[in-house]
């Protein structure tokens, strides 16, 4: 009765109902949805480590070749273009004639020696800063190649997300642009902070009629960065370049909105340099991620709005990373070390600033304005976080020689992206605090 | 025995049944009728829940900073007392102003356009314009930020904001140099990222006024664009209330695309063309890398800030909208 | 009665003559003005329609052509290679996005549908305070409903997955879900509503068969919108469902989505991750416009075959 109402009712409005069901459209659509979503489940959750694992039958080979700890000679010899999917040569796997599967923790194996995963398809979760990515992303695709059954799936979601990340035991590992200073703590006990990545900070500018490596030092940049020296034919400026011919376009200084290391880079490099002006201003003594100088030219966000703004505003300056700057081909200032000469960002001059590095350590870990006549200025390093107890045996042994390798074979993969490959005395300083590793019992993994 | 003319004929018994409402109160008494009113209050309940949920988490989250401010946050907030001073009053006068510019480019733009599409056009050309510019909507704010910095930046710097500054009336508004980032290009993308919103539903309920209202305006002599006006518009009021209300709410919340045409300078801004900040730019640059403890409080106190103010700018229009149909009404 | 007879003054009948011509003339000019004033109006609207298209076009002819070139069947089909190495693709980016805005419509939609009921039918003062709850919350950041699905579903249990995205997904979609709703069934007339109750049927099936039915266009056109919306949200899901490198289809484990894959390769220095990402920008778009096309089709012929 009622459905004969309700068409009367709609009758009266619009004239008789001559409606077919529509069901079979709409289920039609329905179900080719519910297919393909059948299909991808199907496919799903297929991790190359998992397709690997149905090749090989056996277990994880071994890898043979010890890192040495002079290992910036293989380093340095990169071939590092962008080129074919190559394995790298040096590493390659032969399978031992015992495969035998020696637990690691027992035999006290060093790190990648004859020690067998004997975990076909381990996944590692790490967390931390975006800066990283590409560098880590490729690195992982090939220690995937090299060690058949460890896929590394890395998030990143910016430093400080991989500090309480780690922290909270959340992932296997974090990574941060300014290691955790002491004590590294989190819910698992102490955490241990491997170096594993060498950057540096371009000053890039957009000055037309004017070529690469303006000089600049520590006071022009404070003053260029607190708004003091307003254009770029200023005498401070070109008492530094005589013989430029410097236009009399405004300055606009450029920093990043967001919380960088780049930012603390500069802010460090300004507050040894930039004499009082700038520690008396807002930023203080201590150095900061977050710029500190909010009111004074333009914010943007992560390198690609600082390098995006730079791009296409003449009379531009700001602080980028020396990647980005690289694969940019921006222009890039000299500045002044704490020798006296002005260098450019080169990966070379950003490799002394790392070799340069003294008594290195995650409580010591600051090589802005370091020692040396070829040395950049605005360097750092990018540390890995990992907890020093390793409750899952396996997973401390997979995280510590993969580390391994990341700060020694790995590292030819650094220069390709405009990255400096770690000096000999930082790659030993990772090699030891990985043997640092222990498990639940408080044994050390490695020896 | 039949009644004769002079006998007395009672009345027929009327049961007092009651009104409309007992009647659907008994029909509703149905089984059907409350299994119905349970789907319905459920909806609301669930709703409502998220809502609490929302509200409580945030409030925890960032209890750590009012503790430490008090309702200073609310103009000055305190980030790191060694440090930093969130200039809360600058961010909240950066999303006025800027959901400001976005609704008076938006509103008059996205409502023509509905009326555009829902009285003028042919129907096959108003449905792919309809697809076309809901199609905006689906553009991630990253890559609208993107465009905006990298394609909109440039035109406004060298074209579009001297083009403003010579108009006399405006020229209030624009005057200062041109770095690049400014309120108005927030403004601008803003309207750009609102637009479809605003088209969408008012277009809903413009098309759905009755059609007994537009031949009556008809039939009274008025032309094609006096329906519009008379009968259309006031018609889907409500409808374009909540268009409006709908994109002011995403304006004042959106972050990612305005923080990279805004500039992010937190000086008091002094024209359109400067350089500022909003609530959303400010959230998005200090959220990712806020370590926990008093700095992520202090983020997450900006968007409880936010919410504030949303409600006030809400309570503040639905005044607004009160107080005009009070007069409408009182003038027809 | 009298049988006087009246003769008209000549001069008022030209009086009356000429009083009728002036009401006829300014008649005239009215309509004149008035259809003057209309058309120029519409000329507005049109011009406002092409400026409401212009930055559409813009912002699809900048995508195309910074994205067109990643297009391939490898790009499609294939998980992503480190920069630098060809071969990659973003399929587990397609598939990530596909499930986790699927599982957030099946959870938004349906409760907004619900309260958007809720909110049609009372008037008290719940209704007005759950609007007004709406209307702020759509102002809510999307950032903040990340953090607030990682406080509720992410720290207690350590555990990242796809199935926490949809939900900060769908907090984000349900305000505007329950207000374009709302404002679609309002727009179905009382009257309908009004004569299905007078006939005795069941509330219900009068909300079933008519609102619902009514208000579908609207309907479509709201949840698409709101659709929309969630497909391109990026800091809800950069922090809740972790990403992935690897194809999966799980919801409960972490997984890629192409907003995530968007922001990750587009602030990248590689060109070739640049170029991903334009090509995940221009996918995204064309999977937006997809279903926008096939939601409508399927609503204009249930439309029509309710007529």
């Amino acid at each position: 009765m009622q459905r004969g109402a309700v068409r009367r009712a709609r009758d009266l409005r619009s004239g008789p109902d001559t409606r077919r069901r529509p069901l079979p459209a709409v289920s039609a659509l329905a179900l080719s949805l519910a297919a393909v979503a059948l299909v991808a489940a199907a496919c799903g959750s297929s991790t190359p480590a998992a397709a690997k694992k149905k090749a090989n039958s056996t277990t994880t080979t071994t890898a043979t070749t010890v890192p040495t700890i002079t290992s910036t000679t293989t380093a340095s010899a990169a071939p590092g273009t962008t080129t074919t999917a190559a394995k790298p040569v040096v590493h390659t796997p032969t399978p031992a004639a015992t495969t035998s599967s020696t637990a690691c923790s027992s035999s006290g194996g060093a790190l990648s020696t004859t020690c067998d995963t004997k975990s076909p398809s381990l996944q590692v979760n790490g967390a931390g800063a975006n800066s990283i990515q590409p560098f880590f992303t490729r690195v992982f695709y090939y220690y995937n190649q090299a060690n058949h059954g460890v896929s590394v799936n890395y998030s990143p979601a910016g430093s400080s997300v991989g500090v309480s990340d780690i922290e909270q035991g959340t992932v296997n590992f974090g990574d941060s642009e300014i290691p955790i200073p002491a004590p590294a703590t989190g819910t698992s006990g102490n955490i241990l902070q491997v170096p594993v990545d060498l950057g540096g900070v371009a000053l890039s500018y957009n000055l037309p009629g004017v070529n690469g490596g303006l000089k600049l030092d520590g006071p022009t940049l404070a003053g260029i960065f607190l708004g003091t020296i307003k254009t770029w034919n200023n005498p401070a400026i070109a008492a530094l370049n005589p013989g430029v011919n410097l236009p009399s376009t405004t300055i606009v200084p450029v920093h990043r909105a967001d919380s960088s290391g780049p930012g603390y880079d500069l802010d460090q490099y300004l507050i040894d340099t930039g004499g009082s002006a700038w520690t008396s201003s807002k930023a203080g003594t201590t150095p900061s991620t977050k710029w500190p100088i909010t009111t004074v030219g333009v914010g943007e966000q992560l390198n690609t709005g600082v390098a995006g703004y730079i791009q296409q505003t003449p009379g531009a300056i700001g602080y980028v990373e020396y990647a980005y700057a690289l694969q940019a081909s921006f222009t890039n200032a000299a500045l002044k070390n704490q020798a006296g000469s002005f260098v450019t960002p080169s990966q070379s001059s950003i490799a002394a600033a790392g070799a340069q590095a003294s008594g290195l350590s995650a409580s010591n870990f600051n090589i802005v304005n370091g020692p040396g006549a070829g040395t950049y200025p605005l360097a750092n390093f990018s540390w890995t976080l990992v907890y020093q107890k390793q409750s899952n045996t396996t997973l401390g042994v997979v995280l510590g020689k993969l580390l391994d390798w990341v700060t020694t074979t790995g590292q030819q993969q650094a220069a390709a992206l405009g990255y400096s490959p770690l000096p000999a005395n930082v790659v030993s300083l990772a090699h030891q605090t990985l043997l640092g590793l222990e498990n639940s019992a408080g044994k050390p993994l490695f020896s | 025995m039949a009644p004769t003319l002079l006998e007395e004929v009672p009345p027929p018994r009327l049961t007092p049944v009651g009104g409309v409402k007992e009647a659907l109160q008994r029909r509703s008494a149905r089984p059907g009728g409350r299994a119905y009113t349970v789907v319905r209050w459920s909806g609301a309940v669930l709703f409502a829940a998220i809502v609490v949920a929302l509200v409580v988490s945030l409030l925890a989250s960032s209890s750590q900073a009012f503790a430490h401010s008090g309702l200073s946050f609310f103009w000055s907030g305190t980030y790191n007392a060694a440090k930093d001073i969130y200039p809360t009053g600058v961010f909240i006068l950066g999303t006025l102003i800027t959901t400001a510019v976005a609704i008076i480019l938006a509103v008059p733009i996205g409502v023509g356009t509905a009326a555009f599409l829902s009285e003028f056009a042919p129907r096959w050309l108003a449905t792919p314009l309809s697809v076309a510019i809901d199609l905006i909507a689906a553009v991630p704010s990253i890559v609208v930020g993107l465009w905006g910095l990298l394609v909109l930046q440039p035109i406004f710097t060298r074209h579009v904001e001297p083009f403003m500054k010579k108009i006399p009336v405006l020229e209030w508004f624009f005057h200062g140099p041109a770095l690049g980032p400014s309120m108005f290009l927030a403004g601008t993308v803003l309207a750009v990222m609102i637009l479809p919103t605003i088209v969408a539903l008012s277009r809903t309920s413009m098309s759905a006024v009755a059609v007994e209202d537009r031949e009556a305006a008809r039939a009274l002599g008025a032309t094609r664009w006096q329906v519009v006006t008379t009968a259309v518009v006031p018609g889907a009021r409500t409808g374009i209330e909540a268009a409006v209300t709908l994109g002011i709410g995403r304006a004042m919340g959106e972050t990612i695309a305005v923080a990279m045409v805004i500039g992010n300078n937190y000086a008091l801004p002094h024209s359109l063309l400067s350089p500022g900040a909003t609530l959303g730019s400010a959230i998005i640059n200090n959220f990712g890398e806020a370590s926990p403890g008093l700095d992520r409080a202090s983020v997450i106190g900006l968007v409880v800030v936010l919410l504030v103010l949303s409600a006030l700018v809400n309570v503040g229009g639905q005044l607004l909208m009160r107080a005009r149909s009070r007069v409408v009404g009182a003038t027809t | 009665m009298s049988s006087t007879v009246y003769a008209i003054d000549p001069d008022a009948a030209g009086a009356i003559g000429a009083r009728r011509d002036l009401v006829r003339e300014s008649a005239r000019r009215s309509l004149v003005r008035r259809r003057l004033l209309g058309r120029a109006a519409i000329v507005l609207c049109v011009v406002a329609v092409a400026v409401s298209l212009a930055p559409l076009v813009a912002l699809v002819a900048y995508t195309t052509s910074r994205g067109i070139h990643a297009l391939s069947w490898t790009f499609l089909t294939h998980i992503p290679t480190p920069p630098g190495i060809p071969g990659g693709g973003v399929s587990n980016a397609i598939v990530g996005t596909v499930i986790i805005v699927g599982v957030a419509v099946a959870m938004a939609v349906p409760v907004g549908i619900m309260a958007a009921l809720f909110l049609v039918e009372r008037t008290g003062r719940i209704a007005s305070a759950l609007r007004f709850a709406a209307d702020v919350l759509t102002g809510v950041p999307s950032i903040a409903v990340g953090a607030f699905a990682v406080a509720v579903f992410v720290d207690p249990f350590d555990h990242y997955s796809g199935l926490v995205g949809s939900f900060a997904l769908a907090t984000l979609m349900l305000p505007i879900v329950i207000r374009a709703n709302e404002a679609a069934m309002r727009s179905v007339p009382r009257d309908l509503w009004e004569a299905g109750l007078a006939l005795g049927v069941r509330r219900s099936r009068v909300v079933r068969s008519v609102v619902l039915r009514g208000a579908l266009p609207g309907l479509v056109t709201g949840n698409l919108l709101a659709v929309s919306r969630a497909v391109g949200e990026t800091a809800p899901l950069l922090f809740t469902i972790f990403g992935s490198g690897f194809l999966v289809a799980n919801p409960t484990q972490p997984m890629q989505a192409l907003p995530l894959t968007i922001f990750t390769d587009g602030t990248s220095a590689q060109p070739s991750s640049q170029l991903i990402a334009w090509g995940s920008a221009f996918v995204l778009l064309v999977l937006v416009l997809v279903l926008s096309v096939v939601a409508r089709v399927v609503s204009a012929r249930l439309n029509r075959q309710a007529r």
